[in-house]
Order: C-alpha cells, then sequence, then structure tokens
C-alpha cells in the first residue's frame, strides 16, 4: 500500500474502527469478586508504569525529531487542528464529574491515543524505536483492558462510537515534515498529560470505592451507582 | 511729615527681614532629584548661577571643603553610599540659598531571580521574584502571566513583597506558563523570564506538627506523628506521599523512609536511649518536586526507670511498707 505523506491518518481510520469494535472486555468472576477496588488500583499502578514508560520512550523519539522539539523550553502554540483528546479540562468541571463520565473520558482518550501511537510506530525510522513503540502500545492497550474491566465492574457500558466520530484524518493536502513533527510532539505532550490526569482521576475513584471489607459483597449486588 | 517716616522706616524695615528669613529657611523651590551611579563622578551646578559665582556647599546642614569646587559647582568623586543626601548651595556673601539637589547614589537593576511554585495544587501557584544585588534606589518591578496566548491575572500578595498570585483555571494542561518581569529604576532597566509546566512547579509546603514520642516498654522505638500542610487544598483527591528522615543526635548518618500514605510512622531500630531528630517532607504522589523539610522533632525512646539502691537495704518491716506505697518515679526529661 502506497503511504502518502499526510495519509498515514487516513489508514488509522480503519485501524481506529477496528479498535472499536472489539472491547476489551476481560471475562468478569462474580464469585469472590473483591469488587472494583483491587482493579481500580491496578489500573493507578498502570498509568504510573506508563508515565515512567513514556519519559524515556518520549526523550528517545524526540531526539530522534530533533531540534527544536527536543529542546526543554520549546513552547510552540497549540493550533488546535489536530484532532488528538486533551486532557485539560475546568477545574471544577473535573472535581464533579461523576463516575461514569471520569472513566468514559479516561477510556476514550487512551483509544484514541493508542489510534495515533500505531500510526506513529508505522512511520519511525529506526527498529529500535518501532520496537520501543510497540512496547508502548501494548502497555498501553493493558491500560485500556483494565479501564474497560474497571467500568465493568461497575456496570457501565463500554463507549461505542457514534457512526461518522471515529478518529479520522481528512487526508488533505500534504502535511509537510515540520508539521508532521508538531504532531507528533503534540501526541507524546498529551499522552504523557493523559496519564497524570489518570493518576489523579483514578485516585479519586478509589478514595470514594474504599468501603470497609464487610461491605463489599454489598457493592456486587448495589449496581446502580 | 515726622510722625508717618519712622513708622515706614520700620515696615520696610520688617519686610525686609521677612524676605531675607524666607529665603535662608525656605527652599527656594522644592530640591531637584537627582540620581547617580555608584562608583562614578557627578558635577553639581549651582542652579543657574554662573560658573564663576561665589558659593558655599552645603550637604545636610555641614558645610564643604572648597577644594571640592570647581568654580560654582561641587564636584563629587567616586560616588559611594555615602554621598547620598541633601547638596544646598548659598550665594557666599548673602548666604542666599540659591538650589537644592537630593542626590541619591545607586546602581541601576541587575537580572531579576524569578521564580514560581504551587503549594496549593490544583488551586493555583505564585511567583516570587528579587534582585540578586541590592540598587539602593527605589525600583518598580511588572509582572506579566501568559498561558499559551492567554493573559492571566497575577495577584499581589497582600501580606508578602514581591510575590503574586495566579490562579489555575484549568487543570491538565500541555501549554506552558511563560512569566515575564521587568523591573526599572532611575539608573536602568532589567527583565527575565521563565517558562514551564503546570506540573513541574508543583512543590507543597513542609507537615505541619511533627511531633515524635517513645512507646512505653519498647525502648527501640520511637512513634512519629504528623499532618498534612495546611496550604494544601484537596489531599482527598491530590495526597500526598511523605519522606521521613531520622538520626540520633551524635551520628551525622541519616535513615530514611518512604511513606506512600498515612501521616504516622514507627521507628523500630532506634538506639536505646539516645536522643533523635527527626523531620517529614511531603510530595504529590505523581508530579513536581518534594518539599522542604518539616521543623525538627526531638525525641529519647523509652528506658526503663532505674530502681533506687535505698529499697534494697531497707530491713523487712520497713521493706513491706515500702512496698505498699511505692518508690518515687523519676522521669528522664525527654
Amino acid at each position: 500500500m502506497d503511504l502518502r505523506a499526510g495519509d498515514s491518518w487516513g489508514m488509522l481510520a480503519c485501524l481506529c474502527t477496528v479498535l472499536w469494535q472489539v472491547p476489551a472486555v476481560p471475562a468478569l468472576n462474580r464469585t469472590g469478586d473483591p469488587g472494583p477496588g483491587p482493579s481500580i488500583q491496578k489500573t493507578y499502578d498502570l498509568t504510573r508504569y506508563l508515565e515512567h514508560q513514556l519519559r524515556s520512550l518520549a526523550g528517545t523519539y524526540l531526539n530522534y525529531l530533533g531540534p527544536p522539539f527536543n529542546e526543554p523550553d520549546f513552547n510552540p502554540p497549540r493550533l488546535g487542528v489536530e484532532t488528538l483528546p486533551k486532557a485539560t479540562v475546568n477545574l471544577e468541571v473535573w472535581r464533579s464529574l461523576n463516575d461514569k463520565l471520569r472513566l468514559t473520558q479516561n477510556y476514550e482518550a487512551y483509544s484514541h491515543l493508542l489510534c495515533y501511537l500505531r500510526g506513529l510506530n508505522r512511520q519511525a525510522a529506526t527498529a529500535e524505536l518501532r520496537r520501543s513503540l510497540a512496547h508502548f502500545c501494548t502497555s498501553l492497550q493493558g491500560l485500556l483492558g483494565s479501564i474497560a474491566g474497571v467500568m465493568a465492574a461497575l456496570g457501565y457500558p463500554l463507549p461505542q462510537p457514534l457512526p461518522g466520530t471515529e478518529p479520522t484524518w481528512a487526508p488533505g493536502p500534504a502535511h509537510s515534515d515540520f508539521l508532521q513533527k508538531m504532531d507528533d510532539f503534540w501526541l507524546l505532550k498529551e499522552l504523557q498529560t493523559w496519564l497524570w490526569r489518570s493518576a489523579k482521576d483514578f485516585n479519586r475513584l478509589k478514595k470514594k470505592m474504599q468501603p470497609p471489607a464487610t461491605a463489599v459483597t454489598l457493592h456486587l449486588e448495589a449496581r446502580g451507582f | 511729615m515726622a510722625a508717618p517716616v519712622p513708622w515706614a522706616c520700620c515696615a520696610v524695615l520688617a519686610a525686609a527681614a521677612a524676605v531675607v528669613y524666607a529665603q535662608r529657611h525656605s527652599p527656594q523651590e522644592t530640591p531637584h532629584v537627582q540620581y547617580e551611579r555608584l562608583g562614578s563622578d557627578v558635577t553639581l551646578p549651582c542652579g543657574t548661577a554662573s560658573w564663576d559665582a561665589a558659593v558655599t556647599w552645603r550637604v545636610n546642614g555641614t558645610d564643604l571643603a572648597p577644594d571640592l569646587l570647581n568654580g560654582s559647582q561641587l564636584v563629587l568623586r567616586s560616588l559611594d553610599l555615602g554621598h547620598s543626601g541633601l547638596y544646598a548651595c548659598f550665594h557666599r556673601d548673602s548666604w542666599h540659598l540659591h538650589h537644592q539637589i537630593l542626590l541619591h547614589v545607586g546602581l541601576p537593576p541587575r537580572e531579576p531571580v524569578l521564580s514560581c511554585r504551587s503549594n496549593t495544587y490544583p488551586k493555583g501557584f505564585y511567583c516570587s521574584w528579587h534582585l540578586p544585588t541590592p540598587t539602593y534606589i527605589p525600583n518598580t518591578f511588572n509582572v506579566t502571566v501568559l498561558h499559551g496566548s492567554k493573559v492571566m491575572v497575577c495577584e499581589k500578595d497582600p501580606a508578602v513583597k514581591n510575590r503574586c498570585h495566579i490562579r489555575y483555571m484549568h487543570l491538565f494542561s500541555t501549554v506552558k506558563y511563560k512569566v515575564s518581569i521587568s523591573v526599572s529604576n532611575a539608573l536602568g532597566h532589567n527583565a527575565t523570564a521563565i517558562t514551564f509546566d503546570e506540573f513541574t512547579i508543583v512543590k507543597p509546603d513542609p507537615p505541619e506538627n511533627v511531633v515524635a514520642r517513645p512507646v512505653p516498654s519498647n525502648p527501640r522505638r520511637l512513634e512519629v506523628t504528623w499532618q498534612t500542610p495546611s496550604t494544601w487544598p484537596d489531599p482527598e483527591s491530590f495526597p500526598l506521599k511523605f519522606f521521613l528522615r531520622y538520626r540520633p543526635l551524635i551520628l551525622d548518618q541519616w535513615q530514611h523512609v518512604e511513606l506512600s500514605d498515612g501521616t504516622a510512622h514507627t521507628i523500630t531500630d532506634a538506639y536505646a536511649g539516645k536522643e533523635y531528630i527527626i523531620q517529614v517532607a511531603a510530595k504529590d504522589n505523581e508530579i513536581g518536586t518534594w518539599s522542604d523539610w518539616s521543623v525538627a522533632a526531638h525525641a529519647t525512646p523509652w528506658t526503663e526507670e532505674p530502681r533506687h539502691l535505698t529499697t534494697e537495704a531497707q530491713p523487712p518491716d520497713h521493706d513491706q511498707h515500702h512496698q505498699l506505697t511505692g518508690t518515687p518515679a523519676h522521669h528522664e526529661d525527654l
């Protein structure tokens, strides 16, 4: 398949559609299920692991992109053209998110980000970079599965994309090399920020779901949170 | 007519005296304020007097030696801070005050030192600044905060000088903040700027109320408790983790313990009978840097009370009496 510059995002549309339709929901073992607590903790731990992994991956990738992308003071304007899921949110809105929305936003964000990362992987020049990216994508897939598990345990449906809202990128005029690198830069930045946000999101969920041990079985019955 | 003449004469004399008085005791004009650079040379003219006018100069009321004069102008070389003051020049014969200069010796500002920190995440952050070396003259500072292209308001701290506060409107932003400061005074100006991400400047205040207590009947234990800093607004959603360090006063080497939650810890390997110094630091679980160390707590582990030798040597009936009343206890000062 001939891959024109700027068309790589178009290919993603196909891939992302595939991703949406295969939600990674682990089989629920209800007997002796300790409730969502441990899987929230696991999800939290995964965000920390991923954030740590991303630090070295991003450093390597930005060096590969070269200056100015790997300069610590690099502070480009965010043009807002990209379709990346943005972690930034109004403080009060974030505080007042209900659990379902909080989890949904996380799930949707990482689904999109995983998609874009896979596109990045396809274009990465060195084998080592491709290996690191592939490894990261696998871990990120694990995080998605973990979030899906929490949502299932709490009885929330996994978000299904409405037709036409898949993360597509209309292949317009060929993306210049510099603009492509800008997209890569923002992807990594947004990914890092999302991982920090998720840690806070799951902290909040953890605190809310901290029932005393005796009340665990009751939580399984009362699914209407 | 003879009678009005003496009266008129007195009136004229009085008026003349009044003018002379006015000229000597009230300024001819408000002093001219002048700023000059430390180490430089300056020539102060005596107002509009001609170069060869005969004048005397005074500084803060003290006469100045005539060898400093160049005609009617005062020459000051290698200005130091002691040269600051009120300089006045008088016509030598009439003692008429001709001109006053309020001289301030100082320096233009060097590049200011600017730092920002969030000890109240996610509420906001503050920025502080200072000059690395004094200028000795008044300076004005102007701070601007940009989040991307958006200008944010930095509210002056009512209590602390050279500090202002910014409130976060949005969290989890990928766009950096840029804080710029310019400083200027009569001799020059300077400026600097810093750029940072929301997460990198998070640094809580140190934990509060660190208390260390011996544990009864445990000679190697110390129980330490503390509180999350009161400035940290939301420890539920933004939990802190803690770092404890302790050592006996007699040793230099610290022991360290990192604690992911809870505000208490029991030290179990203390040296018996030795006074310990204990400190705690805090950090957001995921982002930012460690706080400074808390105020130190001191404690000595519990030690067994020494028994009084006199009780052993008592005759039997007295012995029984002592057993009933008990021996007085000695408490070591902790």
